[in-house]
This record gives structure tokens, C-alpha cells and sequence, in this order.
């Protein structure tokens, strides 16, 4: 394995230097991005980073250092850096951290994929745009339109104290297109596929399948429409969300109120708590008996799928919510204790030069019984919203106000006409235990969330809420533009 | 932090071999290095504390009008030719931008902000930070409380060459404190930022948020409605940072998506609203050129009420026949143009005054999770955190419970007075604000 015996030296210079524990991670980024804007190559852009952190453990605190060089003077300078500032925050520590048993890995992980994007020629790839975008811009009326695609790569060494040694090779890719409308008094756009894209673990065949090109045209010629559609009512009313916003709905309000680090209060002055707090572990009715999710960090295709976590923890699916009840939180080796909850495999840093921390991996709302062509069936009055424009929810994760980019009117259970700026509110608990209806297995998609936010300094991290379309009763419609 | 590590003759050379390497007609190459630390705390202890160094450089290579950018942390000869021959590459494979009008040759001398640089706070250690922690944790034992937040300092260089001639370099520093002070039913709020470590005063930061989270105890839910409020500078904030981004931009601007599109010399809001761009302030911490090298100029965003002018770029300035405002991003760069650094010309009331001109009203301290609803509008929904208050003739009296809000920022801004005094908050410099008929549209059971 690369970086065996430079992982060697940094654990051993931390020990040395009063470490009980040490944890040491060699990363390798490429990040790729292609975008093309109203007939324009915008974005061409490839951009490599490596570099290798230390995490130490002294009398209870932790110390975490970075550093892009790596050379044996640096290795040591680190090391003893990370052991150094642990012993600081020991002299402000609380009770002490400790961390629960992993057993130690001797493993290598790589993303399975069927087409290398290396043999794409990057030609290809930017022709490929070049006509999804021509595409957008047929649709008469169009402002801009854009289309484009990541295709991420991370290779990692792990090893610590305790004798893991884990090599992983991870692949993502994603691509998108987008329409923009411009109104005399109204800014419309539309999205594809979902909110931002599909997002998943894989090859390039994640870009083939988002079949952009079949799309482009419609979704270009949606958003001049909405453009002169009507406003979406205002009121209490039945809705049902498409996949992808179902998928936003999930990161928001379950994804991330089920971190264990903010439900112990370790986000609370930025990302924030949570409303659902240890009490509630095991009999508190989050959902409707046919909510059920699952933290899937195996999860074939989803974005978050690796072998392991950022300290060394095997990938392992933990029930979060089952039957509507709250029976999981996702947590780390130094948080799970609190909770007695097992380990998933979440925690994970942005990059090589990040602390690890507990982060929504593939967070999954398991497929229900219904045909997705049946969740307006025994709807008299309501809107089916399709994929974000606007999220917002507080910072316990219980009042929220979400906004789509398209409406449609339903009526005795039939698709009516198209509905402009659908917003809808509520709050967590009401809201899940509302959803009487989830789309079945044919529905369900593993949605990617590229650009998760948390943590001081920020850190982005790519998630997964796999979902299908669900039908959700009684919920308040067009607060947004009421006032 | 080492002085090789930022030194101007280190970077001078790193982009002195990237532009030697480069085959393409134009070349430009930035490095951005930085030396950042940042320690954590909640329940008054240290939970994490980190520290990372790391230089990342990017090429922009200019085949015609065919652009290519790649990028890479390692800079040593090999991984610069790597990076420099990548760019290149995707260069010859992009489509020519019949806009593009080639990289900036400006020469104009950039005008430094004195004191951005301070040795001290380049040199503080994670002692020091954790010594903050502790003084902090004090003043929260004393008040029943704990407090969750960070200390941080940092130092960073960014250099700046392309093959017309251009080359630049600024080194600065910069640090903060944010504190949280949390009670068993309420929480307060303070932050503060300086360039200097040894300015900031976690005693002082410490006590104004915990008197926030005593002040706040026991708080009662407010009925939804219209409500006179007043944004203290951080919740303030947020909203300019949406206008900013929504748009004080070429890009948005020429789109006519922006609220400026087609109203410049038009009164938008009150003629009490001056904004201005201004990289120098001396409560800021700008750099004096943008990520092409260009200086940055002062603009005037809003002058008195009246729509004066977006920012620009090289490519937007010569697109829409503007000049060059010195407000590029790194490329590649699909936000176009954006203001770094903007700052509100104060009012004339003190903030206590402001508050005793209020019969009824709300105190806010702190925003949260601010979402466009209505780019147009520019109408934005968000939440209140830590520290939201009952005004009653003239009196903070209680502590009200978190609030959802329904706003648009220009309509706000056409009914607000603001206060006198200036303070940093993240990177703009500004006021308080008291805003009449402001939309709160629900209600929360904490606070």
C-alpha cells in the first residue's frame, strides 16, 4: 500500500510524543468540471490536491493537524502538531472523550463502474454538453442555459494506532442542465435531472443515464412556461413531492437531525441541535408507519457509498426510523457511546486536510407500495411540486419552508394545470407523520446531494436521500408569497 | 507560520516557472496559500481544534478565445509543469468565446491596507486559542450558562501573474471569535473579527452574549404578522450577502435577472441606503486586486436610495462596455463578477436610541439558514437564532421564541433607518437596521 511507511513514521512520532491514540490519512483529489453556457464553454476545468492530516487523542481531547507536504521533516512537524494542540484543548476539556471499539481493517475498497471516464475522450464529453445546452436554448424564450458534469475522484490511505491500514479509490460523477427564464417581473428556471443533477457513485455511465439530451428541450420550454403560469394557491391542501424534493426533504429534516454530534450539541453555534434528542431514542413517533430510513453506507450507486469512513470504520447499514419510530442516530467512534447506536461508516472529511466528523452519508427513505402513477388517485384538491428552488429550516431541524421550481394543480385526482413558485411549510414531526403514500421500488432513485454544508472551518460533503414520490396530507401551501 | 511559506520571492517563483512552462498565448497563474487554525468549543470545553497549511495554485491558459483552467497543490517543478500542460490541453479542446477579450494587462498600482498583515496573529498558537476558550467558559459558569464557538486566526498570501505583465501579491491575517451562550431555555449571541488577534475580547464577546441568553430566559411565542424589527449587524449581514449575490453582479445584471437590471439612476429603496464596495475599509479585510490582478475600485452599489452601478470583471467589463471595477473571481467562475467587501454608510441614531423609538417591536440578533424564494422580489425566507426579543416602549423586556420570515430585502430596505455605529461582521462593514413592516410568517416553540 502507498504511504505504508510514512503512516508508520507519523504514528509513531505521535505516540512518542504522548498520543493514546493516532489516526493518519494520505488523500489524492481530481476533480473534474465541464460547463457549457448559452453556446459557450465556460468551465473547463481539472484540479488535483494531496496532502495527509493527523488526528491525535490526549487525556481526553483532540489535537488534528494538516499539511500538503509530505516529507519526512513535515510528517514529524505534523504529528507532533496534532499531539501538541491535543494536549492544549485538554487543559479546556470537559468530561473526556473516549472512543467505542472498531476492530481494526486490513482492506482496500474501489467504486465499482463500467466505463472509465478517463477513456471519454474530454472532446466528447464537452461535445456531449455543447448539444444538451443547443438543446435548452431551442426552447424559445430561454435566457440561459447551461449544462454540465463532475466527475470526482479520491484516492486515500488510511492507518492508525490501533493497526488499520485502509487503501480506498473512490469515483463520482454527475451531470445537470439548466433553463433560465427571465419575466418582466418574474425569474423562472428549471432543473434536470431532480434539484442539481444526478449525482452518483460510478462511472460515466451515471452521466449516459441521466439521458440530458431527451430532456433538454422540455425542461427549457417548462420554465418559459412558468414564466406566464399561474401563482400557486395558498392554503392547507394535500400535496405530493417529487422524488428528488422528497430526496431534499429527507437531507433537511432527517439527515440532518439525526447527526449525533448536533444532537449532543456539538454544531450548536453554527449548523445547530436537534429537535430529536436522546429521550426520544426508540418510542418517539417521527413518521407515518410506512416511514422508514436507513443510514446505507453500501448502498450500490448512492453517492456516499465507500468501504469505510474517515476513522477506519467499515461501511454498515443502522436503521434510523422504522415504522415511523425513531430507533437510530448516525455516529462516530467518539459519540456513539452517548447513545449506545452502532456504527454506520459516516464520518467522513472533505478533503485530506479536514477533521472527520459525523456527516449524512445515504441517508435512505426505503421504497413504499404505491405506483408512483397512482399517488394522486384520492386527492380532491392539492399540487404535485417538482425539485427545489428554495430550502430553509430552523436550526433544530423542526420549522421548515421549502419551495419548488414547478407546480402542477391537482384535481379529483387528475394532473391539472401548471402552478408558478409552490412553496410549503411545516413542521418535522407533522410533516413525516402527514406522508400516507411512497412511491414504489420502479419510482425510487438513489439522489445525490453534492454540496452538503457543516461544520468550523466549513466543510462540503456529498450525501445521498435515496427516495421515491410521496403523497403527504394537510399540509400548509403558499406561505412564502402570503405575506 | 514559516516565512518561506508565504514569502513573495517563494510565490514569485512558483509563478515565475508556471508561466515559463506555458506553450499557450496567455498565461495566468495564482497561488493562494494559507496557514489556518481554528479551535472549537461547546458545553465550555475545546471539542476540536485544527490546524492546516496548504498552497494551491491555479493556471488559466488563453488558446485565442479558448479557455482552459486546471489546478494543484503541488509545487514543486513536476507538479507545475503537470498543472501548466492540463490547462493547455483543455484550452485546445474548449469553444472559442467570441466575448472573451483576452487577459488584463493592468498595471495600476494597488493601493495596500495598512496593518493587514499582523506577525502576532500569523504566530498564535493553539495555547492561546484554548487560553480564549477558557475565559470565555468562565463568564458562562458565572451566568449558569455554556457556551459553544470557535477561536480562530490564520494567515494567508495570494500571488497573482499572467504573460501581460501583471503580477501581484498581499499577505494578510485575520481572526474571530463566535460564541453561543446557551441557558436550559434561551441563547445569546456575539462575534468579532479583526486582523489582529490581540484586538479581539472574549471576555467582553463572552459577557454580551451570555447577558443575551439571561435576558432571554423564559420566552413567549410571538404571533405571527408585521412587525417593526431591528437587525442587529450579524442578522443584517446575511441579508446583504444575498442582494450581493442575487445581484450586485455584471453576470445577473445582464442577464435582467437582477433587481438593478434596467433601474440604474432609479431610487430602488429608502434615500437613507448608501452601499458601497470598499475593499480598504480599515474595519475590513480586503485584498487590494481581484483574483485576475486587477486593483479593486470603490463602487458605489446604491447611492442614497438610487441604483448606481454592478461590479465588474475583465470579461463583463468589456462585454457591456464598462470599466473594469477590479471585482473578477478565480476562474473558472460561474457567478460572474461579485462585491467582496461591502460596507453601509451608517445613520445617524445610536442603536440604545433606536431602541427606545420603538413602541412595539423585535430585537434580532442572528439569522439562519436565509434561502432565495423570489430572485426578482428579492424576497428571502430564513429563521431567527439566539436572541430574539420583545421591544415594548422603548425597553428590551423578554425573550421571544424563534420566528420564520418572509422578507424582500429591496422593500425592506426602502422602510429602515440605520443605526450609527459600524462593526465587522464576516466580510462587510456595517449597521443595525430598524425595518418597519417586517413579515414574520411562523413561530417555533424554542428559543
Amino acid at each position: 500500500m502507498q504511504f505504508e511507511s510514512e503512516a508508520q513514521r507519523v504514528l509513531d512520532t505521535a505516540a512518542k510524543a504522548g498520543a493514546q491514540y493516532a489516526d493518519v490519512r494520505f488523500g489524492e483529489t481530481r476533480d473534474e468540471h465541464i460547463e457549457v453556457r448559452n453556446g459557450v464553454v465556460s468551465s473547463l476545468s481539472d484540479g488535483t490536491s494531496a496532502g495527509f492530516s493527523v488526528r491525535a487523542l490526549v487525556n481526553g481531547a483532540w489535537g488534528f493537524a494538516s499539511s500538503a507536504q509530505i516529507t519526512d521533516s513535515e510528517l514529524d512537524r505534523v504529528a507532533a502538531l496534532a499531539v501538541q494542540i491535543a494536549k492544549a484543548s485538554a487543559k479546556a476539556r470537559g468530561h473526556g472523550i473516549s472512543l467505542v471499539a472498531a476492530p481494526p481493517a486490513v482492506a482496500s475498497y474501489a467504486t465499482p463502474f463500467e466505463v472509465d471516464p478517463a477513456t471519454v475522450p474530454l472532446g466528447d464529453r464537452v461535445n456531449h454538453l455543447l448539444a444538451v445546452e443547443k438543446e435548452v436554448r431551442a426552447a424559445k424564450g430561454v435566457t440561459v442555459a447551461r449544462a454540465w458534469m463532475d466527475i470526482w475522484r479520491t484516492n486515500k490511505y488510511f492507518a492508525n494506532s490501533e493497526g488499520s491500514k485502509i487503501d480506498q479509490r473512490l469515483l463520482q460523477c454527475g451531470s445537470a442542465l439548466h433553463a433560465l427564464a427571465v419575466g418582466e417581473r418574474d425569474v423562472q428556471d428549471r432543473c434536470f435531472p431532480g434539484t442539481g443533477g444526478l449525482y452518483q457513485t460510478g462511472g460515466y455511465e451515471i452521466i449516459r443515464k441521466a439521458n440530458l439530451l431527451d430532456n433538454a428541450r422540455r425542461i427549457g420550454e417548462e420554465a418559459v412556461a412558468l414564466i406566464d403560469a399561474e401563482q400557486c394557491p395558498s392554503g392547507t391542501m394535500d400535496i405530493v413531492l417529487s422524488g428528488d424534493q422528497v430526496s431534499l426533504q429527507i437531507h433537511e429534516s432527517i439527515g440532518h437531525a439525526l447527526e449525533l454530534d448536533r444532537v449532543l450539541g456539538w454544531e450548536a453555534n453554527f449548523s445547530g441541535t436537534s429537535f430529536a434528542t436522546l429521550d426520544k431514542l426508540g418510542t418517539f413517533r417521527y413518521g407515518s408507519e410506512q416511514v422508514n430510513v436507513v443510514i446505507d453506507m453500501t448502498c450500490p450507486l448512492a453517492l456516499a457509498t465507500h468501504g469505510y469512513d474517515d476513522e477506519g470504520v467499515k461501511a454498515t447499514p443502522v436503521d434510523l426510523i422504522r415504522d415511523g419510530i425513531l430507533v437510530g442516530y448516525m455516529a462516530g467512534r467518539d459519540t456513539a457511546d452517548t447513545a449506545k447506536v452502532g456504527l454506520s461508516g459516516c464520518v467522513r472529511a472533505e478533503y485530506w486536510g479536514r477533521l472527520p466528523m459525523i456527516r449524512i452519508g445515504n441517508v435512505n427513505l426505503e421504497a413504499g407500495n404505491v405506483p408512483a402513477e397512482h399517488l394522486f388517485d384520492d386527492i380532491k384538491q392539492g399540487v404535485y411540486m417538482e425539485s427545489n428552488r428554495s430550502w430553509s429550516i430552523d436550526d433544530k431541524r423542526l420549522n421548515f419552508q421549502f419551495g419548488c421550481q414547478l407546480g402542477y394543480e391537482i384535481k379529483d385526482g387528475k394532473k391539472g394545470r401548471m402552478l408558478k413558485n409552490p412553496t410549503y411549510a411545516g413542521m418535522t414531526p407533522a410533516f413525516w407523520r402527514s406522508c400516507d403514500a411512497i412511491g414504489d421500488a420502479n419510482s425510487w432513485v438513489a439522489w445525490g446531494t453534492p454540496n452538503c454544508g457543516k461544520g468550523e472551518p466549513l466543510q462540503t460533503a456529498r450525501s445521498c436521500q435515496g427516495a421515491s414520490p410521496s403523497r403527504f396530507r394537510d399540509v400548509s401551501v403558499g406561505v412564502a408569497y402570503a405575506g | 507560520m514559516p516565512a518561506e511559506f508565504t514569502d513573495r520571492a517563494a510565490l514569485d517563483r512558483a509563478l515565475d516557472r508556471a508561466l515559463t512552462a506555458s506553450k499557450a498565448d496567455e498565461t495566468e497563474v495564482l497561488v493562494a496559500a494559507s496557514d489556518s487554525s481554528l479551535t472549537r468549543f461547546t458545553h465550555n470545553f475545546v471539542h476540536e481544534s485544527v490546524t492546516e497549511r496548504n498552497a494551491q495554485m491555479s493556471v488559466r491558459a488563453v488558446l485565442g478565445k479558448r479557455i482552459g483552467v486546471a489546478g494543484t497543490n503541488r509545487l514543486d517543478d513536476a507538479g507545475i509543469a503537470e498543472a501548466v500542460n492540463r490547462a493547455y490541453e483543455m484550452a485546445k479542446l474548449s469553444t472559442e468565446d467570441a466575448d472573451f477579450p483576452g487577459l488584463p494587462a493592468s498595471k495600476d498600482e494597488v493601493v495596500e491596507t495598512p496593518g493587514s498583515f499582523d506577525p502576532a496573529t500569523a504566530a498564535a498558537t493553539p495555547e492561546m486559542r484554548a487560553a480564549a476558550v477558557a475565559d470565555i467558559a468562565k463568564v458562562m459558569r458565572v451566568n449558569d450558562l455554556y457556551a459553544a464557538g470557535y477561536v480562530s486566526t490564520q494567515a494567508d498570501a495570494f500571488a497573482i501573474a499572467n504573460s501581460k505583465g501583471v503580477r501581484r501579491y498581499h499577505q494578510g491575517t485575520d481572526s474571530a471569535i463566535n460564541i453561543k451562550a446557551i441557558g436550559s431555555d434561551s441563547s445569546g449571541y456575539a462575534e468579532g473579527f479583526s486582523k489582529r488577534f490581540s484586538d479581539l475580547e472574549p471576555v467582553a464577546l463572552a459577557e454580551r452574549a451570555a447577558k443575551k441568553a439571561v435576558t432571554g430566559k423564559n420566552p413567549r411565542a410571538l404571533e405571527p404578522g408585521k412587525y417593526t424589527v431591528i437587525l442587529e449587524a450579524p442578522a443584517f449581514r446575511e441579508f446583504l450577502g444575498y442582494l450581493s449575490w442575487i445581484g450586485f453582479g455584471a453576470q445577473p445584471f445582464e442577464e435582467g435577472s437582477s433587481f438593478m437590471s434596467g433601474h440604474i439612476g432609479e431610487k430602488i429603496v429608502g434615500e437613507n441606503v448608501t452601499l458601497r464596495d470598499d475593499y480598504a475599509h480599515p474595519l475590513g479585510a480586503g485584498i487590494p486586486f481581484d483574483f485576475e490582478g486587477v486593483p479593486r475600485q470603490h463602487v458605489s452599489l446604491i447611492e442614497r436610495g438610487v441604483a448606481a452601478s454592478v461590479v465588474y470583471d475583465s470579461y463583463y467589463a468589456a462585454k457591456l462596455r464598462h470599466g473594469n471595477t477590479g471585482h473578477a473571481l478565480p476562474a473558472p467562475n460561474s457567478e460572474g463578477p461579485l462585491p467582496l467587501n461591502v460596507v453601509v454608510d451608517p445613520g445617524s441614531t445610536p442603536l440604545e436610541e433606536m431602541i427606545k423609538d420603538v413602541q412595539h417591536g423585535v430585537l434580532v440578533t442572528r439569522t439562519w439558514y436565509i434561502r432565495l424564494v423570489d430572485q426578482k422580489q428579492t424576497i428571502i425566507t430564513g429563521m431567527t437564532r439566539d436572541g430574539l426579543f420583545l421591544i415594548e416602549r422603548g425597553r428590551v423586556t423578554k425573550g421571544l421564541k424563534n420566528m420564520r420570515f418572509n422578507e424582500s430585502i429591496i422593500g425592506a430596505l426602502g422602510r429602515c433607518d440605520l443605526a450609527s455605529a459600524l462593526v465587522r461582521s464576516e466580510n462587510h462593514v456595517l449597521p443595525a437596521v430598524r425595518i418597519e413592516g417586517f413579515t414574520f410568517s411562523s413561530g417555533t416553540d424554542f428559543a
